[in-house]
């Protein structure tokens, strides 16, 4: 017995030895990126490893000097937008999951089908006819359209929560419709509660994607400067006239970017090991 | 039904006549991001100008370099004015984007260089108002490592900057900057008669400039990268590099006294020294064909470029002038990039000819001369990137 | 196949047979419905229902007259008339009037095609709900009413209600694109007929010719990119997928503490935007970056290593940051499914005497396979379209002068983004994406379709 637990310890000490080289290498670049937003040296590139001086100034900027990279509003752009596209992905995703796995119904498959393969078309290819197609619907140029198009892209990926709906068992939704409960209501007080890990995975993978996306929203927004994300507006310090100058900034601004997410991951990683330990997924 | 066409046709009477009555002239005006408070400031000034009309100008964020890519995207919604870079002036013609140049054409034409003129030209037409002649490169140094003398031949910036410890800076992965020693061999490149790229850069002198090359990049004192390694190391290790304006603030920065520029050197090409050739490239300033009021349109775009604008966008922004008068000033001949970029522009060749097919094949050709990659010889490789360029 | 085009054309007879039966037995209302939606239900005093589908016709009547006539009646040739040019004396100016834009007519072509094909659905189901509503009461029994109705979607009908706003959002945002960009590469969209100057038309199969035929270059160049694509969307998806359950089965071992905490380091990385950590990483590993400097200074390397400029390192480089990307979110979805694993499975290999490795290999592995193929295949595709890590770490270089417009890191769609943006080829660009699309396509559909986890879906309760 005793000998079994020295093997267990060794087994712990060692995989505590590889957690902490891995931490190591996964937060040197953002350690690297953190001191570079503190540096006082302006520049994309210097020749010597450490600042020859630190401030604080690049984050002061980032919200006073506003006139030309308007960080503050952006911010909130992205905040409003990644939230809202948050909640309508997660919702649509886990209503395709649910559709998927437990309704049956004529053409199921065939959605399906026809779901797997959507996704693999290469969305930049689509942008221009997207923006039309927003633009007609008067909607060019505005946050809700950029919440529509996240979302819309994001509803695809929901054969990833269908595969872990699949492994809650339907004796409790059985159970429950033999009760009396609608479908619905069956969808809404057992199945979610059910799935936390899935929901987490999902709401996260839609929160970052407007805080990371440069490419369609330059698209959607075109010149209108006061609806860019914050991706969009750092994206803009690293052309050739401001690099020099406002690299510091960039790196600050992108900090700023991580700390919502990291935020909101802490926050819902309660529920994310409460909901896989709590043994209501099948053991 | 006939009571209900004349009220409709009467309806249409009032809503027509009152909105001649109240008749604004919207224009929108794209810019880049810097420009912004500057061009409100222009404009209010042409408003003040231009009393007479009732004008609505919006403004929205569109630099240069991305001009061409947003007006494509959905040209109606682009601006009536809108500045772009002159290698984008073919592409917008195939869209048929731009209005020619038609009124006060001559005055124009007298007040720019006939390079900037030219750049914005094509068969025979002007297409656009020129507004500034800043977008090609030429080298900085540092004078507490190389001479005046030092600086007019490639071979004695290597061997100062080799005998110092120190680097000169090229980004030879570029077509942008590679160009210049094909161009300056006597390659060219060009259009033929159907609007294709022509490109001899696989001839004997291309094969000779792609020897110098293959030297250079050889070199020990030869160091390549981007801006970013350009304006950090200026100072530290690199002695020289070739660059463009919108480096200047931050090279004189890093240089302080030790700050200089001029034109290209010359390499050494077949035995011969041969002056460095450069691209020269300058920023414009057109007139949407989808625009609703075209005449004011042209009015804003020539107001925008006119002498005393391009003098004010020298003073904020040190944006070299193509007004005659307006780089002639004293201030602008002090200006010490603005001065060398005006000693290269007659080893210049105008961007305007080069089209899309070229930058990816020529820096192809940079990347494995600068990785020393010498598994193909040369004149395949010029080979296969003309087929490239030309294809 | 047979079997599905059989069900297919089953459903299809079964369809109008429907319909024709309500011709036939349909008393003059629900015959009326047939023109004036809606009829047949409000006659039975369907109210609500009754208006909303003559609301819906008259919604698409206006649509059609106002809006997509003016694009669909030019949909057979893309525009006629050219943007006018004339010279207009008065105002000394080259006058220019708009003419048709053949890239406009194309879209919302497609946009009122699928909008007929919807509404002759509704079209269909008012018709079918009057025949239904007439029978009902013929027979006697009593008519659902509009709250019925609702309540049937809560529940019976569940899958209509949960499914028709994603449905929406798809078309509208990924059909119809797709179907945009499938219909373009039959044209000759590119930098010579561009719109608004200039008119682009249909050209039939001539571009799938052209990349298979004509230019040597460019089908070596495809058929080149296509190879990597696939050797880097498997090591990519493979090297993710494996690390990351192997940090997910370490964080989640029993007697491993602060479990939180490791979990958040390596979500961290997640929260830096791409673009940041990837321009980073492209700095960090260039010749002068840090890490070369470092090697140098410790005396490792004389020589900077040339991890972004030498084919293979290249390619080695932009695996291995991918890996550091890829992982924490792999660890994620991993870490949800491994605590679902029966623990009974565990308990009897220990008591076989298994280690850790061969419980891995034999119970872990299988098991998440079986669960995760929908996520390997959606994983597997993701990298096939990975634009972020190869745009923003090489920009698909090195470029190599053998390669038409691309480089030796370059996927299939970063060629595309090269060739659309430099060159406007949109025509070319499409029918390169249409046949990675079918690749895609094919390969993840037989895949899914074959795995465990399809085939065994009902048992697996």
């Amino acid at each position: 017995m005793k000998r079994v637990r020295k093997r267990a310890n060794v087994g712990n000490i060692v995989i505590y030895v590889i957690l902490s080289v891995m931490s190591v290498l996964w937060l040197l670049p953002i350690a690297w990126l953190l001191m570079i937003s503190f540096r006082k040296e302006p520049g994309a590139y210097t020749t010597y490893l450490f600042p020859k001086a630190l401030t604080f100034d690049n984050y002061v900027r980032l919200f006073t000097e506003t006139s030309q990279f308007n960080f503050p509003r952006w911010y909130m752009n992205t905040l409003i937008v990644a939230v809202c596209s948050c909640v309508l992905t997660t919702i649509m995703v886990l209503m395709l999951a649910y559709t998927f796995s437990r309704l049956r119904f004529s053409s199921r498959k065939m959605f399906m089908n026809i779901g797997l393969i959507l996704g693999m078309f290469p969305g930049f290819m689509s942008m221009i006819a997207v923006y039309h197609v927003l633009k007609a619907i008067g909607l060019a140029k505005s946050l809700v359209s950029l919440v529509l198009v996240y979302s819309g892209a994001g509803c695809l990926n929901y054969l990833v929560a269908k595969g872990f709906f699949d492994t809650i068992p339907r004796a409790l939704d059985e159970a429950a419709l033999l009760d009396g409960a609608s479908r619905n209501t069956v969808f809404w007080k057992i199945t979610l509660p059910n799935s936390k890990p899935i929901v987490v995975y999902t709401a996260i993978t839609a929160f970052i994607a407007p805080w990371v996306d440069f490419i369609f929203v330059s698209v959607i927004m075109k010149d209108d400067y006061q609806n860019y994300t914050v991706a969009l507006g750092l994206y803009r310090m690293l052309e050739r006239e401001h690099i020099y100058n406002y690299f510091t900034q960039f790196c600050a601004g992108a900090v700023l970017v991580a700390i919502p997410i990291t935020l909101l991951f802490i926050k819902i990683q309660k529920f994310y090991v409460e909901g896989v330990t709590s043994g209501a997924v099948k053991g | 039904m006939k009571k209900v066409l004349s009220l409709v046709l009467a309806l249409m009477l009032v809503l027509t006549s009152v909105a001649a009555m109240a008749e604004t002239v919207s224009l929108k005006v794209w810019g880049s991001q810097e420009d912004q408070a500057m061009l409100a400031e222009m404009v209010e000034e042409f408003k003040a100008a231009n009393p007479d009309t009732e004008w609505d100008i919006t403004f929205g964020v569109v630099g240069e370099p991305d001009a061409k890519a947003k007006y494509l995207e959905d040209p109606a919604a682009a601006a009536d004015v809108f500045s772009f870079a002159n290698d984008q002036l073919y592409d917008l013609l195939a869209a048929d984007a731009l209005y020619e140049v038609t009124r006060n054409k001559d005055e124009i034409v007298a007040a720019n260089s006939a390079g900037a003129i030219e750049a914005a030209s094509a068969n025979g037409e002007l297409y656009a108002y020129p507004m500034t002649a800043d977008n090609g490169y030429f080298l900085y140094y540092d004078t507490s490592v190389l001479t005046e003398e030092d600086v007019q031949t490639l071979d004695g910036i290597l061997a100062a900057c080799g005998a110092a410890g120190k680097k000169m800076f090229m980004d030879v992965s570029n077509g942008w900057y590679i160009a210049s020693f094909f161009l300056g061999a006597g390659c060219t490149l060009g259009l033929d008669e159907n609007g294709k790229q022509t490109c001899d850069f696989n001839n004997e002198k291309g094969l000779a400039a792609a020897e110098a090359i293959q030297a250079f990049t050889a070199n020990d004192a030869f160091l390549t990268g981007d801006d970013a390694i350009l304006t950090g190391g200026m100072g530290d290790n690199i002695a020289a590099g070739v660059s463009g304006t919108w480096n200047a603030d931050a090279i004189m920065e890093k240089l302080g006294d030790n700050y200089a520029a001029t034109k290209l050197p010359t390499f050494t090409c077949n035995g011969e020294q041969v002056q460095m050739a450069s691209f020269a490239g300058y920023k414009l300033v057109g007139v949407n064909t989808m625009s609703e009021h075209p005449v004011e349109a042209m009015m804003l775009a020539e107001w925008l470029t006119n002498e005393a604008n391009q003098v004010k966008r020298f003073e904020a922004r040190a944006m070299g002038p193509t007004n005659i008068n307006a780089a002639a000033s004293e201030a602008v001949q002090q200006n010490v990039a603005l001065a060398a970029l005006s000693l290269q522009s007659q080893f210049a060749v105008s961007q305007k000819d080069v089209l899309g097919n070229f930058w990816t094949p020529a820096e192809a050709f940079g990347t494995a001369m600068e990785a020393k990659d010498y598994s193909k010889d040369l004149q395949t490789m010029l080979d296969e990137m003309v087929a490239q360029i030309i294809a | 196949m047979r079997k599905s085009l059989r069900r297919a054309w089953d459903g299809l007879t079964q369809h109008f047979g429907a319909l024709f039966e309500a011709f036939r037995k349909g008393d003059a209302w629900t015959r009326l419905s047939f023109v004036v939606m809606g009829m047949g239900c409000l006659a039975r005093g369907q109210i609500v229902k009754g208006l909303l589908y003559l609301a819906a016709e008259v919604a698409f009547v206006l649509y059609m007259a106002l809006f997509a006539w003016q694009y669909l009646s030019k949909f057979g040739t893309l525009g006629t008339v050219g943007m006018h040019k004339e010279w207009d004396e008065a105002l000394g100016i080259y006058k220019r009037t708009p003419g048709d834009n053949s890239m406009l007519i194309l879209l919302f072509s497609v946009m009122s095609i699928l909008l007929i094909v919807a509404f002759l659905a509704v079209w269909r189901s008012s018709v079918l709900a009057g025949y239904k509503a007439q029978r009902l009461k013929e027979r006697g029994e009593p008519l659902p009413g509009f709250v019925q109705d609702v309540v049937s979607l809560m529940n019976e009908r569940y899958h209509v209600t949960l499914l028709t706003l994603p449905s929406l959002m798809v078309i509208a945002f990924t059909v119809l694109p797709i179907i945009f960009m499938i219909l373009i590469s039959f044209t000759n969209f590119d930098a010579e007929h561009q719109p608004p100057g200039n008119l682009f038309t249909w050209v039939g199969f001539q571009n799938f010719f052209d990349v298979f035929w004509k230019d040597p270059m460019k089908s070596h160049t495809f058929l080149g990119i296509l190879g990597w694509t696939m050797v880097w969307a498997v090591f990519a998806t493979f090297t993710n997928y494996l690390f990351g359950m192997i940090l997910a089965i370490m964080i989640n071992k029993k007697g491993i503490r602060f479990k939180a905490m490791w979990r958040t380091i390596f979500v961290i990385t997640i929260a830096v935007p791409q673009f940041v950590s990837l321009l980073l990483m492209s700095q960090i590993l260039h010749d002068q970056g840090p890490l070369n400097s470092l090697l140098k200074q410790w005396g490792v390397i004389k020589q900077s290593i040339p991890f972004l400029t030498n084919t293979t390192l290249a390619r080695i480089s932009v695996i291995v940051v991918n890996l550091w990307v890829g992982i924490p979110f792999s660890m994620l979805i991993t870490s949800g499914i491994l605590m679902n694993i029966p623990g009974d499975l565990y308990e009897s290999a220990s008591i076989d005497g298994a280690g850790p490795v061969r419980t891995f290999g034999s119970i872990t592995l299988p098991y998440m396979l079986f669960v995760t193929t929908p996520y390997l295949i959606t994983a597997f595709v993701g990298n096939i379209n990975n634009f972020n890590v190869i745009y923003l770490l090489t920009k698909g270089g090195p470029l190599v002068t053998d390669y038409y417009q691309a480089g030796k890191t370059d996927l299939l769609v970063t060629w595309l983004y090269r060739l659309t943006v430099d060159k406007q080829d949109y025509s070319l660009a499409s029918t390169i994406g249409i046949l990675v699309f079918v690749i895609c396509a094919v390969l993840s559909l037989i895949v899914y379709n074959r795995s465990a986890s399809v085939k065994r879906e009902e048992e697996f309760r």
